[in-house]
């Protein structure tokens, strides 16, 4: 994180720095969006809230082609045998901080597909998870909601706990 | 006291700090204008800013395989190329902070730069995205680069030199180049646009197709420095293109108005035009941009060789 490369800095001047980083992340939040094998009804939605219409730029929200130009991963539906590993690894090709939107009904509880043959659960069995959005789909209301939430909690304080991803894949690179 | 004056002009303006903040403004510009053509509200005024400190501030992930020195100094180096730019040009209509006998060659080399280390940027690297992203970047180098400096000569055989001040000197006591050679403008602009990678020129980082291009696997630090690389060269080119074309130096004021009007026009192609493919790119510049060009400039010495004056 951002403290490794404040070495050396003194005490005051660091606590300065990490209030300007913090203003920079929240207000630059990128996204990446992943299907992990979703009906497309929420990554419609996605599009949608991304649209003009609902305009995501005001909040200076992008949506990256790369994970690893992105902040947020954005994903939606339950996690199929296939999708498991993709879905890893798009998570760990990005940089820290990251931050993962569950978007839909499907990657709460895995929803209609909950108990399939070819699903290994929902988004939170695999990655750890920051903002669960619920519906099915949900509006593009409810998932700008969704992003809102997540700057908030990092306003708030340190954001939710990254534990270890999986060590088989090797960390990011 | 030269020193002093040197060290405000590499640090304060017109290099440094006023470059980095006149192209954060001048980015700002950009992505409003086209969010407003798209019917979109469009970012807030400090976005540009925001971002280039989250990515700043990020972790910097070194892929396997790639050579670490290259991977950490081609952005450094792109972005170096671009501000040293800026000391050449007049920036906000005030005489350029140096120049010499053929500094519009160095300067337009100096605008190549940041292409060639995107290329490099993205050779360097083992991912196909890049790869590909690379190839098409350095494609396109050499499909615009030869008309774009075409395009700039043409104001400079008119005023009979290749000091950047000379030429502006030329072009304030002169009517507009944009009347007298309205091919030339044309083809600045465009192969501006097309340096800077704006659509419809965006093939080389075409994110439907190949993730972000050449600069896939780039994460905190070198992504920000190529961005910011990128606002530079907008600001030093329409900077450029508008000192030449749109009548030289003048009041800061009104210098800076020109350069916004070439920044809406820019910003309405964007939005007007839809991705070119990569072959199609070349085709325009060589079948219509070089050829236009090359036209400005038969003519430009032929009522030379004549004796009419411009």
């Amino acid at each position: 994180m951002a403290q490794s490369t404040l070495k050396g800095i003194p005490r005051a001047l660091r606590g300065a720095l990490d209030k300007v980083a913090l203003w920079s992340r929240i207000n630059s939040p990128w996204l990446v969006h992943f299907n992990s094998g979703s009906c497309n009804g929420c990554d419609i939605e996605i599009l949608a809230t991304l649209a003009p219409r609902y305009d995501l730029e005001r909040f200076g929200v992008k949506l990256q082609g790369s994970p690893r130009h992105a902040d947020v991963l954005i994903c939606t539906g339950p996690v199929t045998r296939l999708a498991r590993e993709r879905l890893l690894r798009t998570y760990e090709q990005m940089p820290v901080p990251k931050f993962v939107v569950a978007v839909g009904s499907c990657s709460i509880t895995g929803g209609a597909f909950h108990g399939c043959y070819n699903i290994v659960g929902d988004i939170g069995d695999v990655i750890p998870v920051d903002v669960y959005v619920p519906g099915c789909p949900p509006r593009p209301e409810a998932i700008i909601d969704g992003v809102v939430q997540l700057l908030t909690k990092l306003k708030g304080g340190a954001p939710a706990k990254a534990p270890e991803a999986d060590a088989r894949l090797g960390g990011g690179s | 006291m030269s020193v002093v004056l040197a060290l405000v002009a590499l640090v304060l303006f017109p290099g440094g700090l006023f470059v980095i903040f006149g192209s954060l403004a001048f980015e700002y510009a950009d992505r409003k204008l086209v969010a407003r053509f798209q019917n979109r509200v469009g970012p807030r005024w400090f976005q540009p800013l925001a971002d280039l400190v989250k990515l700043l501030v990020k972790e910097e992930i070194v892929p396997v395989g790639v050579n670490r020195g290259l991977f950490n100094g081609l952005p450094l180096a792109a972005l170096a190329a671009s501000l040293t730019a800026a000391l050449y040009v007049p920036m906000a209509g005030i005489a350029p902070a140096w120049g010499f006998r053929g500094d519009l060659v160095v300067t337009v080399y100096l605008l190549m730069m940041m292409t060639l280390c995107i290329g490099l940027a993205g050779a360097n690297t083992q991912d196909r995205f890049s790869l590909i992203g690379s190839t098409r970047a350095l494609t396109q180098l050499f499909s615009y680069e030869a008309p774009f400096l075409l395009a700039l000569l043409g104001p400079s055989i008119a005023a009979g030199t290749w000091r950047i001040s000379e030429v502006n000197g030329y072009a304030r006591e002169h009517i507009w180049m944009i009347v007298t050679q309205p091919l030339g403008f044309l083809v600045a602009l465009i192969g501006l646009m097309g340096k800077l990678e704006l659509p419809p020129f965006d093939a080389p980082e075409a994110e439907t197709e190949i993730v972000s291009g050449a600069l896939t696997e780039y994460s905190g630090r070198g992504l920000a420095f190529f961005h910011l690389g990128r606002d530079v060269e907008l600001l030093v080119g329409l900077t450029l293109i508008s000192a030449f074309y749109l009548g030289g130096l003048g009041n800061p004021l009104h210098f800076i108005l020109k350069t916004l009007v070439l920044l809406f026009v820019t910003a309405g192609l964007q939005s007007l035009f839809a991705r070119l493919r990569i072959d199609q790119t070349v085709g325009l510049w060589w079948r219509a941009g070089a050829v236009l060009a090359l036209v400005q400039l038969l003519l430009l010495i032929v009522l030379k060789i004549l004796g009419v004056r411009l």
